[in-house]
């Protein structure tokens, strides 16, 4: 009896350590597929939305073509990045013509170039334009963001 | 007894697992409904179509102040079929196809008959001149499913000579007041001295520049007085070419 009554309680205990192991197991599995703010898949999204809409309000004010095409102004569009980027977030600029060639002259960046490097995560966002004045002569321009 | 008692512990463990599958499934119901817009990412895909919509109105922009350089009424369509293939190399994988249709024929706009060639217009040498482009797009994205999206681009710029007037006095002043409007109507407000040019008897003449709201025409307007004019001209051609590059040629006859 005394024994009978010893595995019963072994039992329970066994049961509950298994139980917790199952939720935990549940838990963790459902962690995994959630997004939350601070999840590496939520943040990229974040940092493209925010690079899409700073390239997007720069060509509506008419000030994109002027600065990626002759007479260049690099310094000013870096100037006007990190004007309308938030201080935290470092990017870097390629402007490409319509060949693939790299049209900037000098580095449009913000940030040490071994943040990109040693970056787990980067967003990267193009952005087309089609010419300025009077001549088609496409450009794109490829922005990658990262938190710093 | 004791087979009871080894049931009653084998139906804690199963209840257990049938309450881990459920919240298995509810988290994974609850994500896909929580994050479907973000993995559909359709503020990118939005954002593609702003970034598409701007490119197709720059290019309007752009072919519109190719033709009132050059007169070349194939520029529209010529630039609109690169734009469709570059665009491809700009949005990859995304499979952006973008048609478009060039306006064709009369068509009453901003407040002018406008007769369209190839998406293209122009009347100069008018008190009221214009160039006009009109396009109508109509765009799909397959890699979500989206099909004709239709927008219209549309470029526009109008010169009204208001008055011309011959000011007798010691400095034979020949005034001219004008209006400068772009699409919608919109009054364009930050032309300087450089974007005019005045041609007084078919000959360049030099002016003095100013702009201010008046309120007998309600309207932004510049003005421009051509000094040492012996007689009043009679032909008065003002040409205006605004910061897009877009240029019109207006004329008024003398009175």
């Amino acid at each position: 009896m005394k024994i009978k009554k010893n595995v019963k309680g072994q039992m329970r205990v066994v049961e509950t350590i298994l139980a917790s192991f199952i939720i935990l197991f549940a838990l963790a599995f459902v962690n995994m597929l959630a997004v939350t703010p601070s999840s590496l898949t939520y943040e990229a999204t974040e940092l493209e939305k925010i690079g899409h809409n700073v390239l997007h309000d720069l060509d509506e004010q008419r000030l994109l073509g002027r600065f990626i095409y002759p007479p260049y102004e690099w310094a000013n569009l870096t100037a006007a990045l990190m004007v309308s980027l938030p201080s935290d977030v470092y990017f870097d600029v390629t402007v490409y013509d319509s060949k693939d060639i790299v049209v900037n002259s000098v580095p449009i960046r913000y940030g040490d170039p071994e943040v990109f490097t040693k970056a787990s995560m980067i967003a990267s966002v193009s952005y087309g334009v089609p010419g300025y004045q009077t001549s088609y002569d496409p450009r794109i321009l490829v922005l990658q963001l990262v938190r710093g | 007894m004791r087979v009871m008692k080894h049931r009653k512990g084998q139906f804690i463990i199963l209840a257990v697992l049938m309450i881990a599958v459920m919240m298995v499934s509810l988290g994974a119901v609850l994500y896909s409904a929580v994050t479907y817009y973000k993995r559909e990412r359709w503020e990118e895909y939005l954002g593609i179509i702003d970034h598409v919509k701007i490119g197709c109105y720059r290019l309007a922009e752009i072919s519109l102040a190719n033709y009132t350089l050059t007169n070349n009424t194939n520029i529209l369509r010529d630039n609109f079929i690169r734009w469709q293939s570059d665009l491809k190399k700009v949005y990859p994988g995304f499979g952006i196809i973008l048609n478009y249709s060039l306006t064709e024929g009369l068509h009453y706009v901003y407040g002018e008959n406008i007769m369209y060639n190839l998406g293209l217009a122009s009347r100069w040498h008018s008190n009221s001149s214009f160039s006009a482009a009109n396009v109508t797009f109509t765009m799909n994205i397959t890699s979500v499913g989206l099909t004709g999206y239709k927008f219209k681009a549309s470029a526009f710029l109008q010169v009204k000579l208001l008055e011309a007037v011959y000011v007798d006095s010691k400095k034979k002043t020949w005034t001219i007041l004008l209006t400068v409007d772009r699409e919608e109507l919109m009054p364009v407000t930050n032309l300087q001295k450089a974007s005019f040019s005045v041609s007084l008897n078919n000959q360049s003449k030099d002016f003095s520049f100013s702009r201010y709201y008046n309120s007998t025409y309600s309207s932004f307007v510049y003005q421009l007085l051509c000094s040492n004019t012996q007689s009043p001209p009679t032909s008065t051609m003002v040409n205006v070419t605004d910061s897009r590059g877009i240029k019109v040629v207006a004329s008024y006859p003398p009175t």
